[in-house]
């Protein structure tokens, strides 16, 4: 049931998104599994370049996994999420497509069309784009009013300067710890090979400082 | 006792020479009323079913079909109108009754849509032929099912498919629920819509004695197909089987 409806869905975007064809046939008949963590589907590359959710005992040639976490990022199209999506198998199609996926555009004016007509779909079509772009905009500006408000008057939170100089003081501490580590092992080295038998009471010590 | 010409009919066991016979029967019986018996006894289920496997198949403008025991026509209507005018799409069918009734449709619908009667153990088509052969609820009437899919396979063009949908083994949570209305609920619609309640028993016997879906999958592997999956439609009432020629 679901199969069909999604396998339905995946055949109309295809047909509105053509230029997809000839980069998905050379690849007809293998397939793509993608994991989230929350849901697992597989995808299959048909002879005409479509695509269809792939049966119950599809092997699949590609597996694409994508942690829970880096779903809400890749909606927000954080471009640094994509590095941490692993693939496994043939990374090429897996690739080609998410390359599909990512830039498939849903025509929502031609298919309200048939129902109401070009004129009045048209004109849903841009209410609709005006109502996200000022939705988009207000949300960006309360966002910004009140991030300001919180750092400047009121502050709960801290300012990105101020995260920055942390961060670069916790990899200079950091850095230097390991330093540190690696002489403190030098010593002991040193020290174990000119002290051999009191080397074991002298590594306690040490470990008890840890 | 049963003999090696011996083969099922529904839950008898009759001899291989009268099966087709016997099938042929029921099948002249119902011919008139098929569709609607369809509908009724899937709710309407099954346009969607074969819509479904029109969808999985992958055809596009140009291609060649062959479709198998296509009785009424409904996929070759279907399939007609994605293959176009620079496509083929031949609709066979064993049972003359059946072929009359898909032949009228065609040309009713204005498609050029070739009706052929034969047997699909001995398909009348050279090898390497077709880019797609479909066989919609006609497998489990076959008295050689292996040898029919054997030809099906050899008719195929490398690269083409082969879909088979047919009934097949359901969730196991409703098989009791899918007995109630196989064996009562069947027979009694046949009854009242066909005035023929014996054929629609043996479609009910029939449904239960064909291969289940991985049964039917390795069927199609020894038959030399690859890369065969299904899909269970209708928590398993139906299957779509898929598999390539390699």
């Amino acid at each position: 049931m679901f199969k069909s409806i999604f396998t339905r869905l995946l055949q109309h975007l295809i047909s509105q998104n053509s230029w997809t064809n000839s980069i998905l046939q050379p690849f007809s008949g293998k397939s793509v599994q993608f994991n989230s963590g929350l849901m697992s589907a597989s995808v299959v590359i048909l002879d005409n370049g479509s695509l269809a959710i792939a049966g119950e005992t599809n092997v699949a040639d590609a597996i694409v996994t994508i942690p829970p976490s880096l779903l809400i990022r890749l909606i927000a199209k954080d471009e640094s999420a994509k590095m941490q999506i692993s693939i496994d198998g043939d990374t090429h199609l897996a690739s080609e497509l998410a390359k599909v996926f990512a830039n498939m555009r849903w025509d929502y004016e031609d298919d309200l069309s048939k129902i109401v007509g070009d004129i009045p779909a048209n004109k849903i079509g841009s209410i609709t784009r005006d109502a996200v772009y000022s939705v988009k905009e207000t949300s960006i500006n309360l966002a910004e009013m009140l991030s300001e408000y919180w750092q400047e008057e009121n502050p709960i939170i801290a300012k990105k300067r101020h995260l920055e100089e942390f961060n670069t003081q916790v990899d200079t501490l950091r850095s230097d710890v390991a330093r540190f580590e690696k002489k403190l092992a030098q010593y002991l080295l040193q020290h174990q090979q000119k002290y051999p038998k009191n080397s074991d009471s002298n590594s306690s010590a040490v470990d008890n400082t840890h | 006792m049963t003999n090696e010409h011996d083969t099922h009919f529904g839950f008898k066991t009759v001899n291989e020479a009268d099966k087709a016979k016997k099938v042929g029967e029921v099948f002249h019986s119902v011919a008139s009323k098929y569709d609607l018996m369809n509908d009724v006894m899937s709710a309407g289920l099954h346009r969607g079913w074969k819509r479904f496997a029109v969808e999985i198949s992958g055809v596009s403008q140009g291609d060649k079909i062959l479709d198998i025991a296509g009785g009424s026509g409904d996929l070759s209507k279907l399939f007609a109108k994605k293959v176009g005018a620079d496509g083929q799409v031949i609709l066979t069918d064993i049972n003359s009754s059946m072929l009359g009734v898909g032949r009228d449709r065609m040309l009713d619908a204005g498609l050029n849509v070739p009706a052929l009667q034969c047997d699909a153990e001995k398909l009348p088509f050279p090898d390497n032929h077709f880019d797609c052969v479909i066989v919609a609820f006609g497998l489990r009437n076959m008295t050689h099912k292996d040898l029919a899919l054997a030809e099906m396979q050899r008719v195929l063009k490398i690269g083409g498919r082969l879909l088979v949908l047919e009934f097949s083994k359901v969730w196991q949570p409703l098989s009791k629920l899918y007995d109630v209305y196989s064996f009562k609920l069947l027979p009694f619609m046949g009854k009242v819509l066909a005035k023929d309640s014996e054929s629609y028993q043996y479609l009910a016997e029939s449904i239960r004695m064909h291969p289940d879906q991985e049964t039917l999958k390795q069927m199609m592997l020894d038959a030399g197909l690859s890369k065969v999956d299904y899909y269970n439609l209708a928590a398993g009432v139906v299957a779509l089987h898929k598999g390539y020629k390699t």
